[in-house]
């Protein structure tokens, strides 16, 4: 017997979500793999925002939700959690670094020099229609300089601080476990330096980038310059029980250092997430560089840009809204009638 | 036979209110320095000085929204005992919405603008405990009438209202629970001449009915003379002369007071 | 002695899907929330396989209370077999193990989003409801650092107010669901959205209701005989929805939480919002033998 509209939600339900995967089709290695070749920014950005370093489940996440960005990222942090924390990896350090890309805006010349690397900054926005004509597009080949730069270079605001043009944050004393560790405890204000860091490296790019922008607009007190921007790759250093320490492997990272001139001093903002993904570094490091002070309520405020650019509760909190909302409604709805119902206003009666 | 002549008498009044060594300073910059402050029940004390002479500063630690370096701060009430600003977050907070009501110069900073007028006064009342709507209702409207705010207003949010009439809602807010103790800071400073003179009027006529203490922090001299039984002078920090009003404003000895005075006249 | 027989057989998923650290913290947080009834007490939330804002909180505290000796119900709205009730039973019966039912009598957890159910819950049961916003304050207050100061200092005057200013502009209070009730005397906590109808159910009850909101990853207790009482003045009564005297066009159920349904004609018909309650009303009217319980609400009126 159908008592609700409802009823034989079971059967909607597997039906619907049967419509949602026939438009993706069969899905096997090939794809995941294909995936994994033809979008490595975007296989980054997901993984960035996942927190989670594996390609192959990140290809994966893609393909099995179609692109659908959120949903993938959703699909890897319900994966993430459930997996155990085995160990922490050593810390990295800029110099170690093995950089690709490196670029200051500060200055023309840095020590280390400045490595263009790989970018499409500079490329005209063509669009290769050859392609859908039958031209395939072959990328030309990539031509090796006289002389190879270097793989590791010091960083710039190392060489700031020598020359006493900003304080670099005293690194806190905290050990592996010690760590304070986002995903497994809430996030609480004033919120500890390395929730914030966390917190920025698995935010949502566009998020991030539209609270950033308002901060660049002008919503935000400091004006940034990018002071280094780099992507690279960091070997992940863990040690074994013995004592011994060997890398695991190595992850692509990008990190951005912003500065402006705060007093007689350099202001400084970070941000580092995994994968390579400028904007939102740019974005987050901003933020950073403007949440010092910043009053309550305003876009560079942590609180307020943390919480809204954390891309699963946000996402997930908007598609909450198809959800039925009857019982909420009815109850507003008595409210208002019984309201409207009232020809006298208390307020407007005489006070006794 | 000898003359018997009785010992001068002293009139022995305890204080209501007694700040002592009260310093405070922001960086290299003295805010306050050695300050001490007596207001005895139902004396207007008047504070006057120019701005950054830490007047208002002294205002809001008696309002505890700002605790001194050193210094002591009591008010002579039943089971208050102790330096006020020792007291514990939730200790202060009870103290300011129950016995001390103060009326800002910016009424944005006491008043939330867009409430209704009654329901920024009976804020104050369930704060306190009151949780009867019609009591609410009709001691909100006790305290907008006594500070003379036009009651066909009496829901209109501050927001919608003139200067004059902000500074009124402001009062009224002020002594709904009748305080022991009323600050003013710059009461009455940005309003036309003509609105200063009534909210002028308002708080005189409250004053001597329900000699209300109060603590009036002003650079206007005509808002002190009209209001203050007393007078504190101060100066980068520091009391530079203190007396009644009248003697102060006619015999002024210390050389800034002479400059104040004669700057007004 | 070898590895493999010092080890489990590997399996894709944990049991109960979370992992054993994240069942530890919440059962540390549920104990604490229990001791400081209405507070809201921070937790990790991990992510599950659903979309935050679709119970993610509450899924969390039933996939640690249950076993497979106890037994499930699932209710959306009041209705057990919405898409998003059917579609969480599912996923809890699959990695529990725990039976399900519709039956409010029968169900050892209930896991409820925006309803509590007609009949009377028992000290052995545990209501856990999905609570999109945990902080009651948060209309008067968006900071929630701030918020979370107010609540400290048991600061409500602003949320006081806020009756006040809904009377003078428009007669009575307004707040519809989510109405802010003080539970022991101590925290304002919000109900989660259910209706006006079902707070009184909270008070002094025999059941454990648990409050979960995954996305703001805040958990909060009602302990069995815990005062919750709705924030009210003292001359203006608190108002439940006007549903007493209403009859279900179906079960001939009468004086429950009905849902309106608009009709062809311009006029409105009503039905039980407890779906189960109004399946198994309609069972006994045909005669069927069936286990109705006792109901907290008694023709229409909660006896005081």
């Amino acid at each position: 017997m159908a008592y609700v509209a409802t009823r034989g939600g079971e059967r909607a339900i597997k039906q619907s979500e049967r419509l949602f995967r026939a438009a993706m089709g069969k899905i096997d290695a090939a794809r995941v793999t294909e995936v994994k070749q033809a979008l490595p920014y975007l296989v980054d950005r997901v993984m960035g925002e996942a927190s989670l370093y594996d390609l192959d489940l990140a290809a994966l996440a893609l393909a099995q939700t179609g692109g659908e960005l959120y949903e993938a990222v959703l699909l890897l942090r319900a994966w993430r959690t459930t997996q155990p924390r085995l160990c922490v990896a050593e810390p990295v350090q800029q110099q170690d670094l093995f950089t690709h890309r490196r670029i200051s805006a500060a200055f023309k010349d840095i020590p280390g020099g400045q490595v263009l690397g790989p970018t499409p900054d500079y490329a005209h926005r063509i669009l290769a229609t050859d392609v859908l004509e039958g031209t395939p597009f072959v990328p030309e080949p990539v031509e090796p300089g006289a002389k190879p730069s270097p793989a590791y270079q010091p960083s710039v605001s190392a060489w700031q601080a020598k020359n006493d043009l900003v304080d670099l944050p005293k690194p806190e004393s905290l050990h592996g476990n010690d760590i304070p560790d986002l995903t497994r405890e809430p996030l609480l204000f004033p919120s500890k330096r390395a929730h914030t860091l966390q917190s920025l490296a698995r935010a949502e790019t566009g998020g991030v980038l539209a609270l950033g922008y308002a901060a660049m607009r002008g919503y935000g007190q400091a004006h940034p310059t990018v002071n280094e921007l780099r992507l690279a790759e960091a070997e992940v250093v863990v040690k074994h029980p013995n004592g011994t320490a060997f890398s695991a492997g190595r992850v692509k990272i990008s990190q951005a250092e912003v500065v402006s001139k705060q007093g007689e001093k350099l202001g400084l903002g970070f941000a580092a997430t995994m994968g390579w993904n400028e904007v939102k570094c740019i974005s987050a490091a901003t933020l950073d560089l403007n949440s010092k002070g910043a009053p309550k309520g305003t876009p560079t405020e942590e609180e307020f840009f943390l919480y809204h650019t954390e891309g699963v509760e946000s996402s997930g909190f908007c598609i909450h809204f198809k959800l039925p909302h009857y019982v909420t409604f009815q109850s507003s709805l008595d409210a208002m009638r019984d309201a409207k119902a009232k020809s006298v206003d208390v307020a407007k009666e005489p006070v006794k | 036979m000898s003359m018997v002549i009785d010992a001068p008498r002293i009139v022995t009044t305890k204080p209501l209110l007694v700040v002592r060594g009260v310093s405070k300073t922001y960086g290299k910059v003295v805010a306050l320095h050695d300050v001490a402050v007596t207001a005895y029940p139902g004396e207007v004390l008047g504070i006057v000085g120019e701005s950054g002479s830490g007047k208002s500063t002294l205002l809001r630690m008696m309002n505890l929204e700002e605790t001194p370096e050193f210094g002591s701060y009591t008010l002579d009430l039943p089971d208050l005992r102790g330096n006020l600003f020792n007291l514990d977050r939730f200790a202060r907070r009870m103290l300011c919405a129950t016995r001390i009501g103060i009326v800002y110069q910016n009424p944005h900073l006491g008043l939330l603008m867009t409430h209704s007028s009654s329901g920024n006064v009976a804020e104050r009342l369930l704060i306190a405990g009151e949780r009867s709507f019609a009591t609410l209702r009709a001691k909100a409207t006790d305290a907008l009438d006594a500070s003379e705010f036009p009651l066909d207003r009496l829901d209109a949010p501050p927001i919608e209202l003139s200067g004059g009439m902000q500074q009124r809602v402001q009062l009224a807010k002020a002594i709904a629970l009748e305080p022991a103790l009323l600050l003013l800071d710059e009461p009455t400073t940005g309003l036309d001449v003509s609105v200063q003179a009534l909210v002028l009027d308002t708080l005189k006529r409250l004053q001597q009915g329900r000699q209300i203490t109060m603590v009036v922090v002003s650079h206007d001299l005509g808002v002190i003379r009209t209001l203050a039984d007393r007078v504190m002078v101060m100066r980068s920090g520091r009391v530079v002369e203190e007396g009644l009003v009248d003697q102060i404003f006619q015999d002024p000895q210390h050389a800034y007071t002479q400059q104040l005075v004669h700057a007004k006249l | 002695m070898s590895l493999k027989s010092l080890t489990k057989p590997w399996q894709s998923m944990s049991y109960g899907f979370l992992d054993p650290s994240a069942k530890r913290e919440l059962r540390r947080k549920m104990l604490k929330s229990v001791a400081v009834p209405g507070c809201q007490m921070p937790y990790a939330s991990r992510e599950v396989p659903m979309a935050r804002g679709w119970g993610t909180g509450a899924l969390q505290v039933s996939l640690t209370l249950l076993n497979p000796q106890m037994c499930v119900k699932v209710i959306d709205q009041g209705a057990d077999d919405s898409v998003n009730a059917a579609s969480i039973r599912r996923f809890l019966a699959r990695v529990s193990g725990a039976p399900t039912t519709l039956d409010t009598l029968e169900a050892h957890l209930i896991q409820s989003r925006h309803r509590i159910p007609e009949e009377f819950l028992r000290e052995d049961q545990i209501l856990v409801l999905q609570v999109p916003n945990p902080e009651p304050l948060r209309s008067v207050q968006p900071n929630m650092s701030i918020a979370r100061q107010m609540h400290a200092d048991a600061d409500y005057g602003r949320m006081w107010l806020q009756l006040y200013e809904q009377i003078v502009r428009s007669g009575r209070i307004m707040q519809g669901a989510s109405y802010p009730s003080m539970v022991n005397g101590r925290h304002v906590m919000t109900p989660s959205p259910i209706p006006r109808w079902d707070v009184p159910k909270l008070n002094m009850s025999k059941h454990l209701t648990i409050l979960s909101a995954g996305r703001e990853k805040r958990i909060f207790a009602v302990p069995p005989y815990t005062r919750v009482e709705p924030l009210v003045f003292d001359d203006v009564p608190y108002q439940v929805e006007d549903h007493g005297a209403l009859t279900c066009k179906r079960s001939g159920a009468k004086g429950f939480f009905m849902n309106e349904i608009p009709q062809d004609d311009g006029t409105s018909a009503f039905e039980v919002s407890d779906s189960e309650y109004g399946v198994k009303s309609i069972r006994q009217r045909d005669g069927e033998a069936v286990n109705l319980g006792g109901t907290w609400y008694k023709h229409g009126e909660m006896p005081k």
